[in-house]
């Protein structure tokens, strides 16, 4: 998991990078770190463009990720889902919660351009 | 098991009775007919009760050896428990398969004049 | 008039890979499996005597069709060669064809009949020869004329591809959305558009939307949606809350709460899109999952006896395991056990005791190997699937000397698979140990 931090729409946005399998296993090192993002900065896009698989337990982890940045004020951006990855999102209703974009740097701009759209929610 | 064989339209047809298991298949492989590698044959199964996984490796075996060398092996009037042998191992695909002898031997003389 | 259906394994690829196991004419359109289609048609034809053809396996259709009776006629079964054209079925079959007029629908397409309509005219259409084709499949007429039956003109028949899972799902849906007016479809159904099976419990808090068609024991629980276009199959449970909406599910699929299911095909614990052709395998039971019957006594009794095997084995070689594996493992040579031959003492004694298998040994004990099946997990799996598949530590295949190639040790395992007893399975354990021996053979 990479993460760095992208100040170029003139908001601090997290950028994390997710890989290979996120099941029961690799939840509980994405929960950690994203409590350690969260200090950073409530504005996080997960780039889910080398995410392989996801499971219940790992979209459950994504979806306290999300929660954790609502009550920040901020967001959390979803981007690259590779079709799989989608499909579980499809599935489970998941993909009503989040902003999905097709690439990371769309994401990160998203925050930018419409600083207003996260006081609406 | 016996082994009886037949020449027609100079085709040898060779008819199998009986069972063939691992203590019949060493003598089916033996025989002249099944063994020479340039002879096409017809094999007619009407009257062959059993065969297991040895006897199917016999037939296979001796499929192989004639192909390779350019001849054929056909095989006419399976019934349906032999057949279901040659269906659940994936055999079948292998072989040219007539419901009569006649006309596995007209196709076995076609094959040859083609040669 | 009689009737050959062939279907040959190269036709229906695509659904080995989506739909493994699926025999293709056993495949599902609107919970009737495709060959019934062909066999209705060839009724309204007036044939009465039909052949099934096929290059790959034909006895789990066998099972389900019988001889035929069923319909009121009478069914054979017969198997042909991959590079069979119609002038070499009709010769293959010619007892069968006699001096009788022959249809041959071949490939694997959809027919749109419409079992209003009397196709009798068939028998003694004069052109004969190809009166209907498409990619991959076509209807042919050959042999003499009969005298018809009927003097009703012959309707027209077309003939639609069902080359992937794409055109696959599109029938289905054109059927159920065609119904019962045209098709004879399974089920129950007080209006047009809703057809439901037998043994089928659906909440009064779910509601149905037509069209729909909804096979044989099927619980629907509160608060699920189905349809419209939602075909579901037999032994399925919709559990609370969910959504079904333009889409497949198949035989013997839990679909969990809560979850929406649109424009998908739901086999299992596998969702397909069948639009990109995306698979993915459902890891989380509650999510989606097989429905399986439970374990028969003879399925029982083989876990049983094979653990028993099984545990005997590591009983008797941990102590050769236990010296020789450190020993052989720190002079680099563990991983040539079986294939090395005139190798050290060391290495002989390790290869005829086959040690190189002792550490699979644990796995029968959990029950996710038997002592002895196919040895699938050595990159033969691609071309092994099915029921008949059962991943062993021993394979069939080493109790047979004839068997030298991998495609002779299918056959081997195949033919084991089905016809082995659970005690007659130790038999042939002993017989592969022994065996191994003498021709260290290294599959």
């Amino acid at each position: 998991m990479k993460f760095r931090l992208d100040t170029q729409n003139g908001i601090t946005v997290g950028i994390a990078e997710l890989e290979g399998r996120l099941d029961a296993s690799g939840s509980a090192p994405l929960q950690k770190a994203s409590a350690d993002w969260q200090t950073k900065t409530p504005f996080l896009v997960f780039d889910c463009s080398r995410l392989d698989f996801i499971d219940s337990s790992g979209l459950g982890a994504i979806v306290g990720c999300l929660r954790r940045s609502l009550e920040n004020n901020g967001d959390l951006r979803l981007a690259g889902l590779t079709p799989k990855v989608a499909m579980v999102f499809d599935l489970t209703k998941a993909r009503k919660l989040f902003s999905i974009f097709s690439n990371a740097g769309e994401a990160a701009a998203s925050f930018g351009a419409t600083p207003t759209a996260i006081q609406e929610r | 098991m016996t082994i009886t064989e037949k020449l027609s339209s100079g085709i040898t047809i060779v008819e199998l009775c009986g069972t063939i298991d691992a203590s019949t298949a060493p003598e089916l492989q033996r025989h002249q007919a099944i063994s020479d590698p340039t002879r096409t044959i017809v094999i007619d199964l009407a009257r062959l009760d059993f065969l297991d996984s040895s006897g199917l490796g016999a037939i296979i075996g001796a499929a192989h050896r004639k192909e390779e060398s350019g001849a054929n092996m056909l095989l006419s009037c399976m019934n349906q428990k032999v057949r279901r042998v040659f269906d659940i191992t994936g055999t079948v695909r292998l072989f040219h398969i007539f419901d009569e002898t006649a006309a596995a031997i007209d196709y076995a003389t076609t094959l040859r004049k083609s040669q | 008039m009689k009737t050959l259906i062939a279907i040959k394994e190269a036709d229906c690829n695509w659904m080995r890979e989506t739909l493994p196991g699926t025999q293709p004419l056993l495949a599902p359109l609107c919970n009737k499996p495709f060959v019934e289609y062909l066999i209705d048609f060839a009724i309204l034809a007036g044939c009465r005597e039909i052949r099934l053809l096929s290059d790959g396996p034909l006895s789990q259709i066998e099972e389900y069709c019988g001889n035929g009776s069923r319909w009121g006629i009478e069914l054979t079964y017969a198997n042909l060669h991959p590079s069979d054209g119609e002038p070499e079925l009709l010769r293959k079959n010619r007892k069968f064809c006699g001096e009788e007029r022959t249809m041959i629908l071949s490939g694997c397409t959809f027919i749109d009949y419409d079992k209003t309509l009397d196709y009798r005219g068939l028998a003694s259409i004069d052109s004969g020869g190809t009166i209907a084709s498409c990619p991959g499949g076509s209807i042919t007429l050959a042999g003499p004329l009969e005298p018809s039956l009927t003097d009703q003109p012959l309707p027209p028949v077309g003939l639609t591809p069902i080359g992937d899972l794409k055109s696959y799902c599109r029938i289905a849906m054109t059927t159920l959305e065609t119904g019962s007016s045209r098709y004879v479809l399974p089920g129950y159904g007080g209006e047009p558009g809703c057809a439901i099976g037998r043994n089928v419990t659906i909440s009064k808090t779910a509601q149905i939307h037509k069209p729909a068609s909804i096979g044989n024991n099927v619980r629907i629980l509160p608060g699920a949606v189905i349809g419209p276009s939602a075909i579901i199959g037999s032994n399925v449970i919709i559990d609370k809350g969910s959504t079904i909406k333009e889409s497949i599910i198949l035989d013997n699929t839990y679909i969990g709460e809560q979850l929406e299911i649109e424009g998908r095909i739901a086999s299992k614990n596998t969702l397909i899109d069948p639009e990109s052709g995306v698979t993915l395998a459902m890891q989380d039971p509650h999510l989606l999952a097989g429905i399986n019957g439970g374990a028969t006594a003879l399925v029982l009794w083989r876990k049983i006896v094979h653990a028993l095997a099984a545990a005997l084995l590591l009983l008797l070689l941990s102590i050769p395991f236990a010296i020789l594996y450190p020993l052989l493992r720190l002079r680099g040579k563990w991983q040539d056990v079986p294939s090395i031959p005139n190798a050290g003492l060391a290495e002989s004694i390790a290869s005829a005791f086959s040690l190189d298998r002792y550490p699979l040994l644990p796995g029968v004990l959990t029950g996710r190997l038997a002592i002895i099946g196919s040895r699938t997990h050595e990159n033969r799996a691609a071309n092994h699937t099915g029921t008949d598949c059962r991943p062993a530590v021993f394979s069939y295949a080493e109790t047979e000397a004839w068997a030298a190639t991998e495609s002779d040790a299918a056959i081997v395992e195949r033919y084991h698979a089905l016809h082995s007893t659970p005690l007659g399975d130790i038999g042939m354990t002993i017989q592969a140990l022994i065996n191994r021996i003498h021709y260290r053979n290294p599959t």
